[in-house]
């Protein structure tokens, strides 16, 4: 029988370091057949195993066309990650998954897209940025609304040059605060300070937004307000999974469960269960 | 594979030689009673076998998800290199006296552990299990299993059936893996006489009932997200006077219920630092670190929502649906040290 329970074995092929707590991790599956087969949509996550500490679900933050080497960016916050922030190049992990549903990229084809991220919420939507860059002519005007709490704490920020030469496309950054310093060319405030002078319309347009779950609720609100309808939004809620495959019951939410049914979610089918604003 | 039903009658001590037959081939576990209580356990010889009990504290679910369990055990190599080997068992097993709210527990964990991703370690287990089915002729004060539609009387999902019909039992057939454990036993044919008794037996036990309840519209009344929050404050933080005490989020209603499925899974490393095991053990949506995250956040840290959580799950509202619906065992009832009683909060949501 099947065992989706039995980690399988990857190299850290690279480590990058994002931000003073956060890495990014280049991973190989060891066995070739797995490398090969491996293949997932930006927004779907990983079950990464340390043999004695335990199990993390981390999202996937590369796009699929990466030659089955895959991404993983990661904060260190907790006794995995913790023990993951040990490793050195070369270490192996255990891997399962991918597991859940990842971004509607195929409903999102020929619309304007509008990308709001706030802290780690822009891991999993950096392979949605970098696969629409690698396919421009599919999408309409690409849009990136990312905020952090301090500019120390942007990541993926060696990417921002190449997200700017993206044709058809608006990028804004925006920070809580700026330390006594720093030196800030952008703005200062939440992700919703940068809707006034946003380009995306609602018409034809799909909102994908990842972050801290009270930050998504906001930014729900406020694209409703702007004229988005709940279902041109989709948001990417984070639980703690202990299995990852629709068994342990830690990651429900309502009728739905996170690792199964999601992570990422059509913000009219979740509405009711995360209890709006 | 559904076979033709036999009907076959058993003297009260007949059911010695069943067990004996089983104990043959099979590890047979069953209820005894070594104290004031009945459980399950293994039956090493026929006469620990206690059918004539009401209800056991925990359910059966023990022998397919265990309250703890290894998933694998592992061993470092060298550095970060290592070797894991699942633990999977897969014991011929024959579970005798299971009452029918518990044989439909089984079917709803079933139908659970087998869809989307199959669940090696329950599956392995259940499908190396006969289930000899007994059914209910005296319900507890605390069941209301006629109410949820699974008892007192047993429809499907057993091997073999036993119904005590006062001087013998009633013994009949519901698949081949049933039928085949009978091969060799010399059977008395049950007549009509016999099934004509088993019918007025279920007819007298569904009038023994003393909790009911009335779920019909309750989903349409808690999917409504404008739903009073009032219930599930009062139940956690003040109690209902004269019913029920605020819950004391101690997990136990979770642990005694049969569909209940909820499992943690950590590593424990010996001391060598060398091998270790990966275990699961059941969890509880009441317990407060169920729904925390990275960095203490937390998706239910308010008591009520814990509660709401729980009986919305048994009101098959939860992502389990009616998997992890109630069976009406009255387990919980019967364990809670704040007396909630599943039957009352429906009818307080009800407005009766």
């Amino acid at each position: 029988m099947e065992n989706d329970y039995s980690p399988n074995i990857a190299f850290i092929r690279d480590i990058t370091q994002e931000t003073s707590n956060t890495n990014t991790y280049t991973l190989e599956p060891y066995d070739k057949i797995m490398k090969k087969k491996f293949s997932y949509t930006p927004g779907q996550f990983i079950m990464l195993s340390i043999f004695g500490i335990g199990e993390a679900a981390i999202s996937i933050s590369s796009d699929p066309s990466n030659n089955g080497f895959i991404n993983t960016t990661i904060r260190n916050v907790g006794n995995v990650t913790n023990a993951i922030f040990r490793l050195k190049k070369g270490d192996l992990i255990g891997i399962r998954g991918p597991y859940g549903i990842g971004w509607p990229l195929d409903k999102a084809e020929n619309r304007d897209i509008l990308i709001i991220a706030g802290g780690m919420g822009l891991a999993p939507l950096r392979g949605v940025i970098n696969h629409i860059k690698n396919n421009r002519d599919k999408y309409g005007h690409l849009e990136i609304i990312y905020g952090a709490r301090t500019p120390g704490d942007m990541i993926f920020t060696y990417e921002y040059d190449d997200w700017k030469k993206i044709m058809d496309s608006t990028i804004h950054l925006t920070v809580d605060a700026v330390p006594y310093g720093i030196k800030w060319d952008y703005r200062i405030g939440l992700v919703t300070s940068c809707f006034p002078g946003m380009k995306t319309h609602p018409r034809n347009a799909i909102a994908f937004v990842c972050g801290p779950e009270i930050m998504m609720r906001y930014v729900a609100k406020c694209l409703e307000n702007i004229g988005f309808n709940d279902d041109q939004i989709y948001i990417s809620l984070e639980r703690r999974m202990k299995c990852g495959i629709g068994k342990c019951g830690h990651c429900q939410i309502g009728q739905k469960y996170v690792c199964k049914d999601g992570p990422v979610f059509q913000y009219s089918d979740i509405k009711k269960f995360i209890r709006p604003l | 594979m559904k076979q033709s039903t036999d009907f076959f009658l058993l003297e009260k001590n007949g059911i010695d030689i069943l067990v004996k037959k089983f104990l043959e081939e099979h590890k047979v576990f069953g209820p005894i009673k070594p104290g004031h209580d009945s459980t399950f356990d293994e039956i090493k010889s026929p006469k620990e076998l206690h059918l004539d009990y009401i209800s056991t504290v925990l359910p059966p679910k023990k022998f397919f998800h265990p309250p703890t369990e290894n998933l694998f055990s592992f061993e470092l190599i060298e550095n970060t290199e290592w070797t894991y080997k699942e633990t999977l068992h897969d014991e011929k097993t024959v579970l005798i006296g299971v009452h029918p709210c518990d044989v439909h527990a089984i079917l709803r964990l079933d139908r659970f552990f087998s869809e989307d991703f199959r669940d090696p370690y329950y599956l392995s287990r259940r499908e190396n299990t006969i289930i000899v089915a007994l059914n209910c002729i005296e319900p507890s004060e605390y069941c209301f299993c006629e109410s949820m539609g699974t008892g007192p009387f047993l429809e499907m999902g057993y091997d073999l059936l036993l119904t005590d019909i006062g001087k013998k039992y009633l013994l009949e057939t519901g698949t081949y893996d049933g039928k085949k454990l009978l091969d060799g036993l010399k059977l008395e044919k049950a007549d009509k006489k016999d099934l004509y008794e088993k019918k007025k037996l279920l007819e007298q036990a569904k009038k023994k009932f003393k909790r009911h309840v009335n779920t019909d519209g309750l989903s349409a009344l808690l999917d409504d997200d404008t739903h009073d929050w009032d219930i599930w404050t009062k139940l956690a933080e003040n109690g209902y006077p004269g019913k029920s005490f605020p819950c004391l989020s101690c997990g136990s209603c979770s642990l005694v219920c049969p569909t209940c499925y909820c499992y943690d899974v950590y590593d424990v490393i010996d001391l060598s630092l060398k091998k270790g095991v990966r275990k699961r053990e059941l969890d509880s949506c009441q317990l407060l670190e169920y729904a925390e995250v990275a960095l203490g956040g937390n998706f239910r840290r308010d008591r009520r929502e814990r509660i709401r959580h729980w009986l919305m799950c048994k009101f098959g509202m939860a992502a389990g649906g009616d998997k992890s619906g109630c069976v009406g065992c009255g387990r919980c009832i019967r364990i809670c040290p704040s007396k909630i009683d599943i039957t009352e909060v429906a009818r307080i949501i009800r407005g009766e």
